[in-house]
């Protein structure tokens, strides 16, 4: 017995982007809906349960901060915003506002997918939620408030965990700075990024293979940090 | 007053004092002729006829000359003893004193009443050219109209020559001035030195000894800075006249000055506005390009994505190998428009960094997440100290140059051959250095690597590109406070380029306690 399928939502004003998104995202068994500008997404969202939204950054009718915060007003849907390069103060801002990640374009779909799948996995499964969570040699049991790597345990001093807890409760998913700061070390230090830098080097160390090349705890750039879940 | 040293015998002195005894002579014909008929006492008194005159007409002397000519006239020819200059009856004294009275009030009040009337004729002429000259500097719109209408002006009201020399870059020397080949040597000087900043101008007229004519030397300036120097030649004249010239000349040098400063703000308000709109219109192209190009770019690379998924594709080889043709070349095509988009902003806006504490590494990685594709050819080394300090700089900028500079060491270099990136600490910066085994740089290829459009000329035919990555991403790393070079052994013997980055000591670096 196959699951109902999952429903997208893709709100982008151009037909070329929500064809091959259409395309995409029904290969993986997605079922698809298509909403041309912000007003039509809105009420595509209200009309029918949808469990992911698509939002293009540049919608003719309202931008994309109005249309997450409008969203985000009533609803827990995750929101993967389509963003383009050379615009990190603004994709800072629609996650502050609530947006679960962002891909640049172009981007590939394989790329799409992943961001899509780590934001749905915060929201399906059983709602008491999976306390454990993997990041490829690297286990987080956040109900025991365990870290393992390669099943060995590893020493954290409670800001680290504090550091991994918050980004393994959205992993796969982008965490911005800002926010880390806020959750690690109270809304006084959510300026203070070199704390973070030196914090996020130390769990490195502890948890990387090669710490000077990350692949569990990956950076964005000017943006955050992200908990790589689907490592190869 | 009497004011005998006001006196003068030249030519324009002479002719009024003839008229005047000429009609002393003509009064007492008249007062002959006339005289014996009609039995007049007091004939002194028809001499007031050319004092009146000559009071209104010409001045004081030949009132003066005219009273005494009157005056000696009636002792001579009316006066008993007739004949003779003596005058011996009390009461004929007395006649000729009340003469001689009268004959001085009236001439004053005349003389004072010629005098208002010149004056305010004299204004009159005077508001008139600066009515005139207002009214040419109010429709002035250059710098050159304004100093024609000084030229006119200054030498309308002086009635010297006036010369002009422009102040400022590409002046010419005045004895190369067309306007005034034959300008006395020291003057010259004068406004050389005006000219070269050594002197600021003189307030006092200049004199010439050689040939006795006394110049004024005056500056027209904008802002502080001296933008003309007028020379006037004002002849030989008394220092009172020079005094009054130099009053006038100062006045409407003012006024142009002004006018002057009116003009300049105007034209620097129309320079901003044509500025303005041509920034816009650059943003808007930008605009239009990246949005017109970039979507259609995106939905095809979008659409290679999910084709190289698609089951029909993926299980056949050949297909596969076509999407990833449409792929590769749709990305670089992107790429290109990307360095258009950057090079066009940065030489516009300019870059803005947005500096922040980064990981070094954490660039390099981001560095060599883009250009993964791009890189498989080659083997890629990245030897990262662990230890490097943190660099303060626009992380998402420096990625960009850094991915120029690594996909340039892969475009010139073989494929199969390293490409080494060093990241280490030296004082307070980081060092990246990127090591390819591709051609070297010959000649001054080192330095000009990286100037806009630039490409050298071994690799133009071999290898695509547009010349702009390099320059671009040395604006992003320079906006960081970075610096940029690039270094080579020699023909063949690969190319190092290093950035380096400014990693200042942190106060707040080890606070982060646990």
């Amino acid at each position: 017995m196959r699951k109902p399928a999952l429903v997208v939502l893709v709100v982008d004003d151009e037909v070329q982007i929500r064809r091959f998104l259409r395309a995409g995202f029904e290969l993986q068994d997605f079922a698809v809906q298509e909403a041309a500008t912000g007003a039509e997404g809105i009420r595509a969202a209200t009309l029918k349960p949808i469990d992911l939204v698509i939002v293009d950054l540049e919608l003719p009718d309202m931008d994309g901060a109005e249309i997450v915060e409008r969203l985000r007003a009533w609803s827990k849907v995750p929101i993967i915003v389509l963003s383009v390069r050379a615009s990190e103060e603004e994709k800072v801002r629609l996650l502050e506002l609530g947006a679960d990640d962002y891909v640049v374009k172009p981007f590939g779909m394989a790329e799409l997918l992943a961001r899509a799948r780590a934001a749905l996995r915060r929201q399906v499964p059983g709602q008491q939620g999976d306390p454990i969570v993997r990041a490829g040699p690297l286990t987080i049991d956040l109900a025991t408030r365990t870290v393992s790597l390669d099943g060995r345990p590893v020493g954290l001093s409670p800001k680290e965990y504090r550091l991994l807890q918050v980004l393994a409760q959205h992993a796969g998913n982008v965490v911005t700075h800002v926010h880390l700061l806020r959750e690690v070390w109270g809304r006084a230090h959510s300026d203070d990024a070199h704390y973070l830098r030196i914090f996020v080097r130390k769990l490195r160390q502890k948890i990387e293979k090669d710490p000077t090349q990350p692949r569990i705890l990956t950076t964005e750039l000017g943006v955050g940090y992200r908990l790589s879940v689907d490592i190869g | 007053m009497l004011d005998l040293a006001r006196l003068k015998w030249d030519g324009a002195h002479v002719a009024p004092i003839a008229v005047s005894l000429l009609i002393v002579a003509a009064v007492t014909a008249l007062l002959f002729v006339a005289g014996p008929l009609l039995d007049l006492d007091h004939a002194a008194f028809g001499y007031l006829i050319p004092v009146l005159i000559a009071a209104t007409r010409w001045g004081v002397t030949p009132a003066i000359i005219s009273g005494l000519a009157g005056l000696a006239a009636s002792a001579f020819f009316f006066y008993p003893p007739i004949y003779d200059i003596r005058v011996t009856n009390p009461a004929h004294i007395a006649d000729l004193i009340l003469f001689v009275v009268v004959a001085v009030v009236t001439g004053q009040l005349a003389n004072s009443v010629r005098e208002h009337v010149n004056a305010a004729r004299q204004r009159e002429e005077e508001m008139q050219a600066l009515y005139f000259f207002s009214r040419r500097l109010a429709v002035a719109s250059s710098p050159a109209d304004i100093h024609a209408a000084i030229q006119d002006h200054v030498s309308a009201i002086t009635g010297c020559r006036v010369a002009l020399f422009a102040a400022g870059a590409g002046h010419s020397p005045p004895e190369t001035s067309p306007q005034w080949p034959h300008m006395p040597k020291p003057i010259q000087r004068a406004i050389v030195d005006i000219l070269d900043g050594t002197s600021n101008g003189h307030e006092a007229p200049l004199f010439d000894r050689k040939t006795g004519a006394s110049w004024l030397i005056r500056t027209l300036s904008q802002r502080n800075a001296p933008v003309g120097i007028k020379a006037i030649e004002l002849g030989r004249v008394s220092r009172q006249s020079i005094d009054a010239i130099r009053r006038r000349v100062d006045t409407a040098l003012a006024e142009a000055t002004a006018t002057l400063e009116r003009i300049d703000v105007a034209h620097a308000l129309g320079e901003a506005r044509v500025r303005s709109e041509a920034e816009t219109l650059r943003e808007a192209l930008i605009g239009s390009v990246s949005h017109e190009l970039r979507t259609p770019l995106a939905s095809i690379l979008g659409s290679t994505s999910v084709l190289s998924q698609a089951p029909g594709v993926a299980q056949d080889a050949r297909l596969a190998s076509l999407v990833e043709v449409i792929r590769d070349e749709t990305e670089r095509l992107s790429n290109d428009i990307q360095n258009l988009l950057d090079a066009s902003r940065i030489s516009s806006a300019g870059v803005h960094a947005h500096l922040a504490w980064t990981e070094p590494p954490d660039i390099v990685n981001a560095a060599l997440a883009r250009l993964h594709r791009r890189l498989e050819a080659h083997r890629i080394e990245p030897l990262l100290a662990g230890d490097l300090p943190l660099v303060r700089v626009d992380a998402v900028l420096i990625e960009q140059a850094l991915s120029q500079i690594i996909d340039n060491a892969a475009k010139y270099s073989p494929p199969g051959s390293t490409i080494i990136i060093a990241a280490r600490a030296v004082d307070a910066t980081v060092e990246i250095a990127v090591s390819d085994e591709g051609p070297g740089l010959i000649g001054d290829e080192a330095t000009r690597l990286f100037e806009r459009f630039y490409r050298g000329p071994r690799h133009q035919a071999a290898v695509k590109g547009s010349g702009l990555g390099l320059w671009i991403a040395r604006a992003f790393i320079v906006a960081s406070g970075g610096q940029l070079e690039a270094a080579s052994k020699g023909a063949g013997e690969g190319t190092t380029v290093t950035v380096r980055l400014p990693a200042p000591s942190a106060d707040a670096s080890e606070n982060g306690d646990a």
